[in-house]
């Protein structure tokens, strides 16, 4: 016995006009369904792989003591910064790896930003602005121009990454001076840093590199240490009530401001309390007595082996400490967009469900137009597996095609979006990956397999 | 191939038919190789008996047994190795495909008996060969039951079922064929059981049988 080279004939017999209109219908469904599902599972990887990419590492936070009150008290500068005795029992807290002291700035500091790219060229963005230093240890990389010293001809800045998108996000829409800036443009753009309450001093600056991790405006250390010496006002921060015959007389005063009324001549009767201690009066003369302070770091970077411990958690609530950990806010962010991603994928996945079940159908009715011939074919003996291959074959070139427009329509529809992304800085790699391919042949085989699964059943049931 | 027939009883037929049967009802053996002239009116269970033994139907009562083994017990598989293998028909409405050709419509089976003649040669005999590229809609109902006599013989089998293979055929005609299946079912060693209305066709049977 051999088999006759009867295929042509058979599917000559058994590809009747199919219900045109239910699969149109079921195609386009499959062809939406599939390219949300597709998309969005490629969106969701990316966004998974840039916010990974883009995220503070989990180990890394800061502390630094609560600061409570209002400003008429906060004046006094109560003293926040953690003593050396303070620092060495965080540093033998179960899982620390290690701690780093933040260094301020002890100077007023006015910052104009040219975006143009030349100073006096164009609208500046002008800001009061602050400065820490951390060792370099601490710094998710070192910059290329990250090195200091006296004969620089500029002082690199570190940023958060996060300023940048504020700038491209927030403040460049609402502002025509303003354009948006890459990473690159924003490195080239000049910095006039203005020191002291008169801006006698200017320096240029320079943003060097945008960090991940450190929520800060961070200079190298030893630019700092010797601004602090050069332009540091050692005395700023302390402040004190006044007493004239035992009452205070007006608000808080500065040091500096009371060295200038000791050329009074009832300076010397007059008393002085630490702000917060009005207990502790002294004769306004003591004012002079200062010690060379020894600053001490009142905010701190801890390196933990993973995620902080509960006994370190424990400590740093009945300590009174906060912790920060560095840009918490992309939890959200990435809450937010798995949300989004999920919510994509499941309407792409309720499309092919919807899809999978109108085929079904259609190929229930693709066959009922042959019953009686797919019937008889039966009867003369051929196999239910012969027969539905015929029907299956034929949903397989149209399944191929919405496949491949779903492939087209995907990356198309990507390619278009990442344009978009890519005016506000986003750079997010192009086409699909091979997990995301992957998944679609898993999807495809498992559409395919039902719907084989449904055309052999109709087959087996025209001759029960 | 061993047919039995134990007190098989189609559903639904009436009991007037039952009683004056000669195979319903009762124990019936139809041994390999043996040739069977079943004949009656019709209305009489004719087209049943060859349905049941080809598979088509299940409503009955009784038993039916294929080789030792009950037909009921056959899993779908073993219907389809069953009819693609082992036994061949010729259907009373023939089942032949009108938009194919004659030749397409002997082309279209599952396996080829290779020791059956040729198709041209049973064209040739039958006198067929100017129609055998004609649509089979527009052959006359004689010329498509000797299409229909002439597929069921080009596949293999070891029990051909005939049902009411010349009732549109002239007595010329159903010489030729009944001399064709004659030779091809000998060459084969099969059975065959053929229905008929009444006259007997040209064939020597073993046993003959009245519904």
């Amino acid at each position: 016995m051999k088999s006759l080279p009867n295929h042509s004939i058979l599917k000559s017999c058994l590809e009747g006009g199919g219900p045109k209109r239910e699969l149109a219908i079921a195609s386009i469904g499959c062809l939406f369904g599939t390219t949300m599902l597709l998309l969005a599972l490629q969106f969701f990887q990316d966004a998974t792989d840039y916010l990974e990419q883009n995220e503070g590492t989990k180990n890394y936070f800061t502390l630094n003591k609560k600061v409570e009150g209002g400003a008429l008290v906060n004046l006094g500068k109560k003293d926040e910064s953690f003593s050396p005795a303070e620092l060495e029992t965080i540093r033998s807290l179960e899982g620390v790896k290690r701690i780093g002291g933040f260094l301020r700035n002890q100077f007023p500091v006015t910052v104009y930003i040219w975006p143009t790219g030349k100073v006096g060229m164009g609208s500046a963005a002008k800001a009061d602005l602050f400065f820490e230093s951390i060792p370099d240890e601490f710094l998710d990389f070192i910059p290329k121009s990250w090195s200091w010293d006296e004969n620089s001809s500029f002082v690199p800045i570190m940023v958060p990454k996060f300023y940048l998108d504020l700038w491209n996000f927030g403040l460049a829409p609402s502002r025509v001076e303003y354009p948006t800036l890459s990473q690159e443009a924003a490195s080239g753009m000049p910095i006039e840093v203005f020191i002291g309450k008169n801006r006698k001093d200017t320096l240029d600056g320079r943003f060097v590199a945008f960090s991940k991790r450190i929520n800060s405006v961070l200079v190298p250390e030893s630019f700092l240490t010797w601004a602090n010496q050069k332009f540091g006002q050692p005395n700023a921060g302390d402040f004190f009530f006044l007493w004239k015959n035992e009452s205070i007389d007006g608000p808080p005063r500065s040091r500096e401001e009371l060295i200038e009324l000791s050329q009074k001549p009832a300076f010397n009767n007059w008393e002085i309390s630490p702000l917060g201690h009005p207990a502790d009066r002294a004769p306004a003369m003591s004012v002079f007595k200062t010690d060379d302070k020894i600053i001490h770091p009142s905010r701190i970077i801890v390196e933990v082996i993973d995620s902080p411990s509960s006994a370190l958690l424990t400590f740093i609530e009945e300590s009174g400490y906060e912790l920060n950990r560095e840009f918490p806010e992309q939890d959200l962010v990435k809450k937010i967009l798995k949300g989004i991603l999920s919510g994509m994928g499941g309407i792409g996945a309720l499309l092919s469900l919807l899809s999978i079940t109108t085929f079904a159908t259609s190929y229930r009715l693709v066959i009922a137009r042959v019953t009686e011939h797919a019937h008889n074919l039966l009867l003369l003996g051929f196999s239910r597996k012969q027969i539905s291959q015929i029907f299956f074959s034929r949903f397989l070139r149209l399944f191929s095609w919405v496949l491949t427009g779903s492939f087209i329509l995907g990356y198309t529809s990507k390619y278009f979006l990442l344009e978009q992304a890519s005016r506000m800085n986003l750079t997010l790699p192009t086409g699909f990956s091979i997990e995301s391919i992957i998944l679609l042949g898993v999807y495809g085989f498992l559409f395919s397999f039902i719907n084989k699964r449904v055309i052999e059943k109709s087959v087996s049931d025209l001759i029960r | 191939m061993l047919i039995e027939l134990n007190k098989v009883v189609p559903n639904p037929l009436p009991d007037k038919i039952i009683k004056t049967s000669e195979i319903w009802n009762l124990h019936l053996r139809i041994e390999p190789q043996s040739k069977i002239l079943i004949s009656a009116q019709s209305g009489m269970g004719k087209s049943t008996l060859l349905h049941l033994i080809y598979g088509l139907r299940q409503d009955y009562t009784g038993q039916l047994l294929i080789e030792g083994q009950p037909v009921k017990q056959f899993t779908f598989v073993q219907w389809e190795q069953w009819r693609r293998r082992s036994i061949s028909l010729v259907f009373q409405d023939l089942r032949l495909f009108p938009h194919l050709s004659a030749h397409e419509n002997l082309e279209l089976i599952p396996d080829i008996n290779p020791s059956a003649p040729s198709v041209e040669e049973m064209v040739n005999r039958l006198g067929l060969e100017p129609h055998l590229q004609q649509p089979v809609s527009t052959l006359s109902h004689g010329q498509r039951q000797r299409i229909a006599i002439i597929r069921a013989l080009r596949k293999p089998f070891r029990l051909l079922l005939l049902d009411e293979p010349f009732s549109h055929l002239d007595e010329s005609n159903q010489n030729l064929a009944s001399e064709l299946i004659k030779e091809v079912v000998e060459q084969q060693e099969a059975g065959l059981i053929l229905s008929s209305l009444g006259s007997a066709p040209a064939l020597s049977f073993d046993h003959q049988y009245s519904l």
